[in-house]
């Protein structure tokens, strides 16, 4: 087989997979329980015309990055100081452990009983998914540090506020972002389990601002449409590929001396 | 050992001791080191393994304190790192997130030189090691003889009254490591006045390379580290003529004699 070849091999094989799949599913003449390739097509160009899988993921999408940014403005901080304090780091890290043990998805009763479903409830469990790992990155980031490097930057005149500013962030900031991209992936998971779950109370006579999550609850109890469920996921699955393909690119960016 | 000129650096009766991160037991780094830096002085530390050379530069710099005894330069007595008295690293400690300009410009900008000034100086002394042309590359994209050529630079930027420098070439190879001697020797002033040269205090592990550069050489020996023996280096300068003359040899066989059955003892007793 010559190296052509090799590389479009899969092509075929996926071709095949698709048509023995739409075969198969036709031939069992359960089409309503079943998805199948060219009813997830449609799918799609159904809710690309009306919008609603746009304004789903869009919806989606924002509460992930508000509750990741809320993640990183509180974690990064404290993360910093528990690593520069280790009185702060005795006494915090007991808390920081037991409650990262607690999945973020525990939280949703709690939370949509404080918050409703109005979104802040997601908006909430996406921050707890992602604040813990920032917290332990940041702290993991600022003790690896060299200390020759903070003693270069004293011996040649630097306080506490330069140190701070020109060795221990810059050099903190690869595994930060390391952490990031696993933050980011983290809080992505996260709000579809959080969604899903605001969307039963939805689709039980509530209303919230619409994401991927409450989408596919609706599509399972009131549209019934298997083909539409199987093109969420693909959405979910390739938003999360997009996420990380970014977030590398932005580490690359960030830090060009990696 | 009576010097010929004003002290810059004095160390009187440094002890340290310190518990080993790996065995949890106590471990004497420096019993009773006393010494004497003159201002335009050239002084190198030599000695094997585990003798606390390292340690008692850390004293001098700052880093450290001593557990007793005390480092005083010009007098006062050390209790911080200060920019007068600049640190050159064995691993060249580089901010790895700045360009050649970026860790030059460090010093000037840590005491508050505006950005035009402290580039120009960054740039002029980095014209100076040999480096024009590299401002702009990380330190990852140089060379070991290119890294060390930029600490040099950022030391120097600081213009401090004392260089202080951990094993700066023992990362380099042989060839690199006698252009750097010399280029050091250049611009400390080897063959300038000597009212215009720096006290430096030069950690090595090269016999050679000490007895090369210095004007006297402070022997150390280990288990306890202590001072075994002063020697002073009474050989002309310049010295880039001299770099195998017979009566450097004759040094360099004497401080050998001296480290020799203890730098033997270390090989075995390190692994432990």
């Amino acid at each position: 087989m010559t190296d052509a070849q090799r590389r479009w091999l899969p092509i075929p094989v996926f071709a095949a997979i698709l048509i023995l799949w739409e075969a198969g599913v036709r031939h069992s003449g359960h089409v309503t329980l079943y998805p199948y390739p060219t009813g997830v097509t449609q799918a799609a160009i159904r809710t690309i015309r009306d919008g609603s899988l746009l304004a789903a993921t869009l919806g989606s999408l924002h509460r992930v990055l508000l509750g990741f940014g809320i993640g990183a403005l509180l974690g990064i901080p404290l993360g910093l100081l528990m690593a520069l304090v280790p009185a702060l780091n005795r006494a915090m890290s007991p808390i920081v452990d037991s409650l990262r043990s607690i999945a973020p998805i525990a939280w949703i009763p709690m939370a949509l009983l404080w918050l409703g479903i109005r979104g802040n409830a997601a908006l909430f469990i996406v921050a707890y998914a992602a604040f813990f790992p920032f917290v332990l990155n940041t702290i993991e980031a600022a003790r690896q540090i060299d200390r020759k490097l903070i003693d270069a930057a004293a011996a040649l005149g630097a306080g506490p506020a330069l140190i701070l500013r020109g060795v221990i962030l810059p050099g903190s900031l690869p595994i930060v972002l390391t952490g990031a991209r696993i933050s980011l992936a983290f809080a992505w998971g996260s709000i579809i389990a959080a969604e899903l779950a605001m969307g039963i109370k939805v689709s039980s006579g509530g209303s919230a601002a619409v994401g991927l999550g409450q989408l596919m609850v609706s599509t399972l109890y009131i549209r019934r449409d298997v083909n539409g469920l199987v093109l969420y996921m693909i959405v979910i699955g390739l938003i999360s590929w997009a996420i990380d393909a970014l977030m590398r690119r932005l580490q690359r960016a960030l830090t060009p001396w990696r | 050992m009576a010097i010929d000129m004003p002290a810059k650096i004095e160390g009187r009766g440094l002890c340290k001791t310190y518990v080993s991160a790996r065995t949890g037991e106590k471990i004497q780094a420096l019993n009773n080191v006393s010494f004497v830096i003159g201002v335009n002085e050239f002084v190198s530390i030599v000695g094997p393994s585990g003798c606390g050379k390292s340690t008692l530069l850390s004293l001098v710099a700052g880093f450290a304190a001593p557990t007793s005894g005390e480092v005083l330069v010009d007098g006062v007595t050390v209790t911080a790192p200060d920019p007068q008295r600049g640190v050159m690293f064995q691993d060249y400690a580089l901010f790895p997130w700045r360009t050649v300009l970026g860790n030059v410009e460090f010093g000037p900008m840590a005491r508050g030189v505006g950005v035009a000034e402290r580039r120009a100086i960054a740039r002029r002394h980095i014209e100076m090691v040999g480096l024009a042309g590299f401002e702009n590359r990380f330190p990852h994209e140089l060379s070991g003889g290119m890294r060390q050529r930029c600490a040099l630079a950022r030391l120097l930027a600081n213009e401090p009254e004392v260089w202080l420098m951990d094993e700066p070439l023992a990362a380099v190879d042989l060839q690199t490591r006698n252009i750097l001697q010399d280029e050091l020797l250049r611009l400390w002033g080897d063959d300038a006045d000597p009212a215009s040269r720096r006290a430096v205090m030069f950690v090595t592990h090269g016999i050679d390379e000490a007895v090369y550069l210095s004007d006297r050489v402070i022997v150390m020996g280990r288990r306890p580290g202590q001072v075994k023996e002063v020697v002073r280096i009474d050989l002309p300068r310049p010295r880039r003529s001299l770099r195998s003359s017979v009566g450097a040899g004759r040094f360099v066989e004497h401080i050998w004699g001296l480290i020799r059955d203890e730098a033997a003892r270390a090989i075995v007793e390190e692994a432990r």
